[in-house]
């Protein structure tokens, strides 16, 4: 029975129980459970001041825990702070390499504080700058590269020790749609040698890739499953209106008993059956329309539903920190 | 742990070697005070320019040891502010070994500036045996690790880039005129003399200035238990600071400190 329930816990890249973290009277965590499998890539998504960031630090080291427990690739996260940082690699929002030093010097350093010899950290560079296409520029001062190229630097930097666990904190941000696809083809490929990748971004269609998603609002994790189950949730189609007088129409929608998202910008309504609707509400609605949109349910509009606001910085009128929604 | 020492030492002169130019200019400090103040000063003084530009060779020795100490600690406060180091302290390494690794680095940077004084010891009018230039070497191998270490603990205590530097001038020019690197401390008065004890600068310029002129204020080997004390203090006191950064919350923010 132990030895079973320990085998299970052997095969998890994360496993948090109970996790909560206050900030003085500010409560950032409020008693976290996860699981994450080992190879599974695992994307956290939820708005600035959710929590996202204080559970992505608490996992990779960077910060402890007020309560509970979480252990990474079965390591406790506290006791064995530097057996977890041994098999982990991490990319940071902001670059965290020497600019002025090679991409190359970069990563033999980087190889030399993980304890690595001299030449073993010498071949693993060369071999990380060949797997990443990094070879034609790794010996110019790394501010010369592009900024996708230093992403892939970055990238290299956390791989030094082939970590089991690579921990992404918007690792693309302010690259461009080319990069980006670049960089996320790269890590899908680790993911296939085994490798665990927890990632926390602000483009919804990263979150695609992502074997899971986990979303966190207030402190806690409001939604957790794959990308495709989570926009089966909210079934049918979404429709977006943009009228005249928004109020006016949704009050009339309530009325003739529709449900309204509370998106802050337009109507947002979420129907079984969009096609059949639409025409009768064009029809219908005692205000002008001016645009009406019908499209399949996204990442954004799951996560619009949950919690009253877009992802990416918009807060809802009522209340900036927000609580989860009910599903409709 | 010698590994990671290695790497941080290696890091920092890799990026010492990118400011080379730093060494050229760092030699304009000590020269103005060789033969400028020196002539100037000397012309007055009982000894005579030639005599007095001898006797305060060490001194200006010293003075660059201390002054390229201080500055290669300068980059521990502007590592909190780029991303490298965050890279770094989320690797296993001891924070002890980045404290070393630092002290070490700065040792170097210093030793060399001051080797690149050395030279100029024949326009002082200095001549020395094959024995005392081993002699000053070993000397100055242990006031680079002293000045060091004092730099490293000072700064590893300050987050700003503007405040360590007048913190630093501050301690530096007090140190520096205390040692009796320009003048004999056993003419000065009493509370000059008392306040020089206190003074680690003052048993390195003495250290030096034995070696070269064979005169001493202190008894050498009092000189060198001090400074081999005062390094091992002091660099205890430093690792003290990086590993109160243990805990590591401060590596979310932008800025992070070594302590919490």
């Amino acid at each position: 029975m132990v030895n079973e329930h320990s085998t299970a816990l052997d095969n998890l890249a994360v496993h948090v129980k109970g996790l909560a973290k206050s900030y003085g009277q500010v409560q950032a965590l409020k008693g976290i459970d996860l699981s994450i499998n080992k190879g599974e890539m695992f994307a956290l998504l939820g708005p600035n001041g959710a929590g996202k960031t204080t559970l992505f630090s608490i996992l990779a080291t960077l910060r402890t825990p007020s309560e509970g427990h979480a252990r990474v690739l079965g390591k406790d996260v506290v006791k064995d702070r530097d057996a977890v940082r041994q098999s982990m690699g991490i990319v940071f929002q902001e670059p965290a390499i020497e600019k002025r030093l090679t991409g190359r010097e970069n990563l033999e350093l980087m190889g030399l504080f993980y304890g690595l010899t001299i030449s073993k950290s010498k071949s693993r560079a060369a071999e990380l700058l060949t797997s990443l296409g990094l070879e034609e520029g790794a010996d110019r001062p790394a501010e010369n590269l592009s900024g996708g190229q230093r992403r892939k630097l970055e990238l290299a930097r956390a791989l030094v020790t082939d970590p089991g666990i690579l921990f992404l904190d918007e690792a693309t941000l302010g690259l461009d749609v080319d990069a980006r696809r670049a960089f996320w083809s790269h890590i899908k490929g680790l993911t296939q040698t085994g490798r665990t990748v927890f990632f926390t971004t602000h483009y919804m269609e990263e979150a695609e890739v992502a074997d899971r998603i986990a979303l966190i609002d207030a402190g806690s994790i409001v939604a957790l499953d794959t990308p495709r189950a989570l926009k089966a949730r909210l079934g049918g189609g979404v429709i977006r209106l943009t009228t005249d007088d928004d109020v006016k129409a949704k009050a009339w929608l309530l009325e003739h008993g529709y449900t309204c998202e509370n998106s802050s910008k337009e109507l947002m309504l979420i129907h079984p059956d969009p096609a059949s609707v639409v025409p009768e509400l064009m029809r219908n609605l005692p205000v002008k329309v001016k645009r009406v949109e019908v499209h399949e349910p996204s990442l954004e509009d799951v996560f619009i539903t949950l919690t009253g606001r877009k992802l990416a910085g918009e807060t809802s009128a009522s209340d900036g920190r927000g609580k989860g929604g009910k599903w409709s | 742990m010698i590994r990671g020492i290695y790497a941080i030492v290696l890091l920092d002169l890799k990026r010492a070697w990118l400011d080379r130019a730093r060494l050229v200019a760092g030699l304009a400090q000590p020269l103005l005070y060789l033969f400028v103040l020196g002539a100037g000063l000397g012309a007055s003084s009982q000894q005579g320019a030639g005599e007095y530009r001898k006797y305060i060779f060490p001194g200006v020795l010293a003075l660059s040891l201390l002054f390229s100490a201080t500055f290669a600690a300068i980059v521990i406060v502007f590592d909190r502010q780029i991303g490298f180091f965050k890279a770094v302290l989320v690797s296993p390494l001891p924070r002890y070994a980045i404290a070393y690794g630092k002290i070490i680095s700065g040792a170097i940077q210093a030793f060399i500036q001051g080797i690149i004084v050395l030279p100029f010891a024949p326009l002082a009018g200095i001549t020395m045996s094959f024995g005392s230039l081993i002699e000053l070497i070993i000397t100055m191998a242990f006031a680079s690790l002293a000045f060091s270490a004092l730099g490293v603990a000072v700064a590893s205590r300050f987050s700003s880039t503007t405040v360590f530097p007048i913190i630093s001038n501050a301690m530096l020019l007090p140190m520096f005129f205390l040692s009796g690197a320009l003048y004999p401390l056993k003419n000065a008065p009493h509370w000059m003399q008392v306040a020089a004890h206190l003074d680690p600068v003052a048993y390195a310029v003495d250290l030096m200035r034995g070696s070269l002129l064979d005169v001493f204020f202190f008894p050498p080997a009092l000189s060198l238990s001090v400074l081999v004390l005062f390094v091992s203090a002091v660099s205890w006191s430093a690792v003290g600071v990086f590993k109160r950064g243990e805990d590591d919350s401060s590596l979310g923010a932008t800025q992070f400190n070594w302590r919490r």
